[in-house]
């Protein structure tokens, strides 16, 4: 879609609309109601002060925020940095591995590309049924040698989850640079560009809304992660906030299930914050492709 | 040339820096601080790592505090999940990574003896100080492997605004509550027993003893045998009662702890078969119950799994001495056991502590209370999973004939025992 | 160190785009003259490079201290590569490379690589560790208490530097030592039946007992000359029990001997010591046991009962998720890719919100809201029905289907709603000028050019539900159940959740089945990937 596009942002009137644009927002108002629903049943048992999961099924009967005030006392706030911190450096650091990979695959040819591109991909498909007790043995051996890689560390913790930013991440950008023409390149190369310079001040740029989706889905996807987090971290001050929720559910008896609610929809916000920030980027694609043109 | 320079300058201060971290990150939980104060007041200095579970850790916070200020000793509280915490110290034990001491239920003493991860405990003269139950619950091949604190066991809650008196036997109890169910709209439940998708074998333990069908047969000093003692007839009989149940509603495999523990406090029941660990919630909203032992539906008496808590000690702590002194003289002295009680809500092990209880809601569930403690043996978690799958398929009506299930459950349990 | 590679060498041939070809304009000595000359970027690679090299020197002197020789290697062929790479000038694709391999090889490789290692021993419960941790938990386990012995008040002390017990026996202060049974000990103050003085030998506080703990508690003083007698130990320094040892290592014939019976227990194969008919004493130990563990699943009938089953309602999730998902999430992100709808914003962050809650608690809410008696969905959006969504064989896999569908588009949402910005909009615009309609459209151009960039994801994405195990574990727990089989392996098991049945919870964790049995997954898995893959490349030479 070029710039000079005239129909673009041009909404059509009257019968055209109605068939051209009013089923989207049918589609889009059916799938936020099922989007919804199950969340609002978390936060109507957010809101009550004995809530739980399974029992009651009407929503919003009380208002509490007895809940939400509870969290504070209970390391809540901990977890909430904690997670922020090792889910953003996790995602910076996926993206610009991730994206150097994609940028060797998808710009040089060199000996062994294509086997190791067919490596990283079956390499996300071992099962990791035994990764924990594995990394756990490593992160006792880094202990001894780089203490702050070892258990209960957070930057130990990063490392852990950038050993896969490469994987179904670089195939996704690695699509994405083939897609950038290879004349950009040559041009800058003319000009005396070096393949530095041309992966960061063409390239990159040029490939933002990819990089955005990669960094997002990484923070997501370490966001929720609670397996090798719970391995790794072993003070409650450590927690990353899926530890913790993970802790209070798994409590058979007195599951603090209110709490545990309360948790998890202010867990949620950052993601869809995050979310709101990025998505122009995202969709700023649109600007990409009239480079293309 | 430049550059080495410039690298060894960046070796020497990354050096640094490291071994900053590594002096600091070594234990959090201010070591450093523990022995600069040793000096002055308490003799002793060093750490006790001591895992524990978030059902347990706010009753330890204080106690590891205490220990602290008599001894000097550092106890350091790591906080697991109740799920893992047993299979991490199972594989973290023989890494030299896991703890000194890790504070659980009893019958995880069985795969911890075949693992070796866990030294047995001298309890010598003061074994007879505590409730038998308790002591023979942690004995496994005739050593005692866990200082226990204190035991629990599920009973007969009854709200009493709903019932004030309850009949010898189940059968007449279910009626008395379908009575109560007809009478009064609020009341929707003769009697509730959690079960969940997974079933709840243990809070259905009561009824079976009371057909004479115990899980294994025990031994005179109470530990058991593997020899399966809940087939024939009188598994039979208990599996027919189950369907006739589940045919009723009496039984409803939808109804799981939540949900139980939901519906009594709102007055939906007249009784409850569940232990000491939601007393709490009853009290906080204000209801009036008395606890009974569960009357029995099979003519003998119903007797409830007893389950003790307590304290291990790794087979490879570095610290045997403290770690002997924390468990056996500490925990196992009778103001902690008291101090215990008071912030766990359970009955103490020690008898000196148990006699002075003066709860009695918690003494109605000591009187409750059968001799058998919950079977420790390692093979015991594939035990409950048939056991439970099976009463929910009875109860259900997946599984039509109830004694061929019972059967066939009993043979699948032998053959997961025998490997 | 760089400079002397400056002189220019031809690269490998490259397929048109010749990536580390070399203006000739750059040549030694030509620093100042062009703006873009390696200035920042050079010094900035420069002192990166210095961190990770002062790092890895650092980290192979610890190591070397701690005789961590796998370590040394590892961080010296890593240092190895990074300034290969990137002080080499042939080496352009890898300066991009190395960083992410380097933390894959350490921390997914090792993984794989343990994995491998595991699935040819018999480690798990009972095999858990190191045979001289066995022996010395047998030997623990085996110390019996001398019937009617008393207990000892203890003083641990110093006898000519040795590390002794002092007791009171029959009102007589003696001492022993490991080497030394308990002997008289003249001239000692007792208080309260316990030593508390004594000429030549220095009594340790306790404090002084607490840090030499493990050599207190191993101490073992013979009560007599004659061993039979037992022996004193503590476990608390303060109080001492006569033990005698119901099993005896004997380290010269590595056997156990029981004291009663005679009976000598010998180490098997399998890593346990065991008697002549048979018994065996626990815990064992970690040994390897060649492909045993390979052919142990197909040995267990109870599995073989079941395994078609499983493997094919696996197979039927795996594909059935990865489509339902991609098409759910390309056709959303397709609707909202129309700039003309108001609104899109809103419609894109609530889209993903399934996403943005931590997995296990959705699937822990659907089952509440899938209850029959109880639930949401039931009780509520169908008035009072009594479906049985998790409990019906079939009802259950579609339940299964459906949440991980509400769980897994909101991903395919996000990928499409970015692959789709690199289509050409002018593309489609001609397309349809050319009087292409919607469909057509779809079919021709957006999806082919699609499927460049997204292909490779679904493979991932079909792998990654092939070994879905936490969604099936927190919803359903693999069941209902198949009544009466005799594993816990119900309708909506995946092969992977079978496998975590037979390895973990039939009894005792077997790690070492559990790592074959994933590699065999891995193996078929990967195969059809792969297989998978060589498609796409015709895909994506387009």
């Amino acid at each position: 879609m070029t710039a000079a596009d005239p129909t673009k942002p041009v909404a059509p009137k009257g019968a055209r609309w109605w068939r051209e644009i009013a089923w989207r927002h049918a589609v889009g108002i059916v799938m936020i109601v099922i989007c919804v629903v199950p969340l609002l049943y978390v936060l109507s048992a957010s809101l009550r002060p004995n809530g739980s999961l399974t029992g009651s099924t009407d929503l919003f009967t009380t208002i509490d925020f007895s809940n939400y005030t509870g969290l504070w006392g209970r390391g809540y706030g901990h977890w909430m940095v904690n997670s922020l911190v090792i889910c953003t450096v996790t995602a910076v650091g996926t993206v610009l591995m991730g994206a150097a990979a994609a940028y060797a695959f998808s710009r040089f040819r060199f000996r062994g590309r294509r086997s190791t591109l067919t490596g990283l991909l079956l390499v996300q498909m071992f099962p990791q049924m035994l990764a924990v007790v594995a990394i756990f043995l490593l992160l006792i051996s880094l202990k001894d040698v780089f203490p702050i890689l070892g258990l209960n560390s957070t930057l130990g913790l990063i490392c852990v989850y950038l050993g896969g930013a490469l994987g179904v991440n670089t195939f996704l950008m690695y699509g994405f640079f083939n897609t950038v023409p290879k004349e950009l390149d040559e041009a800058a190369r003319i000009d005396g560009a070096t393949h530095g310079q041309i992966f960061w001040t063409i390239i990159m740029p040029l490939v933002l809304p990819i990089l955005v989706v990669v960094g997002l889905l990484s923070f997501i996807s370490t966001y929720g992660e609670f397996i090798i987090a719970k391995t790794v971290l072993q003070s409650n001050d450590k927690f990353t906030l899926a530890v913790g929720l993970y802790q209070w559910a798994s409590d058979e008896r007195n599951a603090p299930w209110g709490l545990f609610a309360a948790g998890a929809v202010l867990a949620a916000i950052p993601v869809v914050v995050l979310f709101l920030i990025l998505q122009k980027y995202i969709v700023s694609g649109l600007t990409a492709g009239s480079v293309k043109g | 040339m430049r550059r080495s320079i410039l690298s060894a300058l960046v070796v020497g201060a990354a050096s640094l820096a490291l071994a900053a971290c590594s002096s600091g990150s070594g234990d959090d939980s201010g070591d450093g601080g523990a022995s600069s104060t040793a000096s002055s007041a308490p003799q002793l200095s060093g750490t006790l790592t001591v895992w524990v579970d978030e059902t347990r850790i706010d009753s330890f916070k204080p106690l590891a505090k205490e220990y602290q200020e008599k001894t000097g000793v550092t106890v350091k509280l790591v906080q697991k999940a109740s799920g893992d915490i047993r299979a991490d110290f199972v594989k973290q034990v023989p890494t030299g990574q896991g703890p000194d001491v890790i504070i659980g239920a009893h019958d995880w003493t069985g795969q911890f003896v075949t693992n070796g991860v866990v030294q047995p405990i001298q309890l010598g003269d003061k074994k007879s100080d505590f409730e038998p139950v308790s002591v023979s619950a942690f004995t496994y091949d005739g050593s005692v492997y866990g200082l226990p604190y204190a035991t629990e066991n599920i009973a007969l809650v009854r709200n009493n605004k709903l019932a004030s008196d309850t009949p010898d036997t189940f059968d007449d109890l279910v009626t008395q509550g379908q009575g109560v169910v007809a009478k009064d709209s609020t009341v929707k439940y003769p009697v509730l027993i959690q079960q969940g998708a997974e079933g709840d074998a243990y809070h259905l333990y009561p009824l079976q003893t009371s057909f004479g069908a115990p899980v294994f047969k025990q031994n005179t000093d109470g530990s058991y045998t593997n020899e399966i003692a809940m087939g024939g007839d009188n598994g039979h009989k208990f599996a027919e009662y189950l369907q006739k149940l589940g045919k009723e509603k009496v039984l409803n495999v939808d109804i799981d702890g939540q949900k139980a523990h939901d519906a009594f406090i709102k007055g939906q029941s007249p009784y409850m078969v569940t232990g000491p660990w939601y007393v709490n919630d009853f009290k906080k909203a204000n209801m009036d119950v008395t606890v009974l032992p569960v009357p029995s539906a099979g003519g003998e008496k119903s007797l409830p799994f007893v389950g003790v808590q307590g304290a291990f000690i790794s087979a490879k702590t570095q610290n045997a001495i403290l770690a002997n002194d924390f468990v056996v003289n500490f925990l196992g002295s009778e103001a902690v056991q008291t101090e215990l009680y008071k912030s766990g809500g359970r009955s103490p092990a020690l008898t000196s502590a148990l006699d002075k209880v003066d709860d009695p809601i918690l003494k109605q569930f000591a009187a409750a209370a059968g001799t058998a403690p919950m079977p420790s043996i390692p093979e015991m978690d594939s035990v409950w999973q048939f056991w439970g799958k099976t009463e929910v398929q009875i109860i259900s009506g997946k599984a039509s004939d109830p004694d061929k299930a019972w059967d066939t459950m009993v043979s699948n349990i032998q053959k997961a025992i025998d490997g | 160190m760089t400079e002397q590679q400056v002189a220019e060498r031809p690269t490998a041939p490259v397929s048109g785009d010749g990536g580390s070809r070399r203006s000739p304009r750059r040549l030694r000595g030509d620093d100042s003259s062009h703006a873009r000359r390696p200035g920042s970027g050079f010094w900035v690679k420069l002192a990166l490079v210095a961190i990770v090299d002062a790092l890895g020197v650092y980290g192979i002197l610890t190591a070397a201290g701690v005789h961590s020789w796998w370590i040394v290697a590892s961080l010296a062929l890593g240092l190895v590569i990074v300034n290969w790479a990137y002080f080499s000038r042939r080496a352009v694709p890898a300066k991009y490379l190395v960083p992410g391999l380097l933390f894959l090889l350490v921390y997914q490789l090792f993984t794989m690589g343990y994995t491998a290692y595991v699935a040819f021993t018999n480690y798990g419960d009972g095999h858990n560790s190191t045979k001289s941790d066995a022996i010395s938990a047998i030997s623990a386990q085996n110390q019996e208490r001398v019937e009617g012995s008393a207990a000892y008040p203890v003083t641990v002390v110093l006898d000519g530097g040795e590390l002794g017990f002092a007791v009171v026996q029959d009102g007589q202060a003696e001492v022993g030592t490991a080497d030394q049974p308990l002997q008289p000990l003249d001239g000692a103050t007792v208080e309260g039946g316990k030593v508390t003085a004594a000429p030549g030998v220095e009594i340790l506080q306790f404090a002084q007992i607490a840090q030499r703990s493990d050599e207190v508690t191993q101490l073992v003083v013979q009560v007599s000359d004659d061993p039979a007698d037992g022996t004193l130990r503590t476990q608390d320094g303060t109080t001492a029990y006569v033990f005698s040892p119901v099993l005896k290592y004997d380290a010269s014939t590595d056997t156990f001997t029981d004291a009663k019976t005679g009976e000598t227990y010998t180490p098997s194969d399998h890593g346990n010591f065991v008697s002549a008919d048979g018994d065996v004493l626990q815990p064992g130990w970690r040994v390897g046991v060649g492909f045993e563990n390979f052919t142990a699943l197909f040995q267990d009938s109870r599995v073989s009962s079941l395994f078609v089953q499983v493997t094919l309602w696996t197979f039927a999730f795996a594909f059935l998720s990865v489509a339902t998902t991609f098409f759910l999430g390309l056709f959303l992100a397709m609707v909202f890719n129309d700039p003309r709808v108001r609104g899109r914003k809103i419609y894109r962050s609530l889209l993903i919100l399934p996403y943005a809650f931590p997995a296990f608690l959705s699937a822990l809410v659907w089952k509440g809201m899938l209850n029959t008696s109880y639930g949401f969905v039931n009780k509520v959006l169908l008035h009072g029905a009594s479906i049985d969504w998790l409990g019906d064989p079939w009802l259950a896999k579609l339940s299964v289907l459906g949440v991980n569908l509400w769980l897994g588009f909101p991903y395919m949402f996000l990928i499409c709603t970015g692959a789709l910005q690199s289509i050409p909009g002018d593309v489609m615009e001609s397309a349809k000028l050319d009087g292409a309609g919607p469909f057509r459209v779809f079919r021709s151009i957006t999806l082919p050019l699609l499927m460049v960039s997204v292909a490779p994801l679904l493979i991932a994405s079909f792998a990654f539900n092939f070994n879905n195990f936490t969604l099936i574990y927190m919803l359903t727990g693999g069941g209902p159940d198949v009544v009466g089989a005799p594993l816990q392996i119900g309708s909506t098991d995946l092969l992977i959740s079978m496998v975590y049945s037979v390895a973990f919870e039939s009894g005792a964790a077997r790690y070492g089945l559990a790592s074959a049995v994933s590699i065999l997954i891995f193996i078929a898995v990967g195969l059809i990937s792969w297989l998978g893959f060589r498609r796409t490349r015709s895909l994506e030479e387009l």
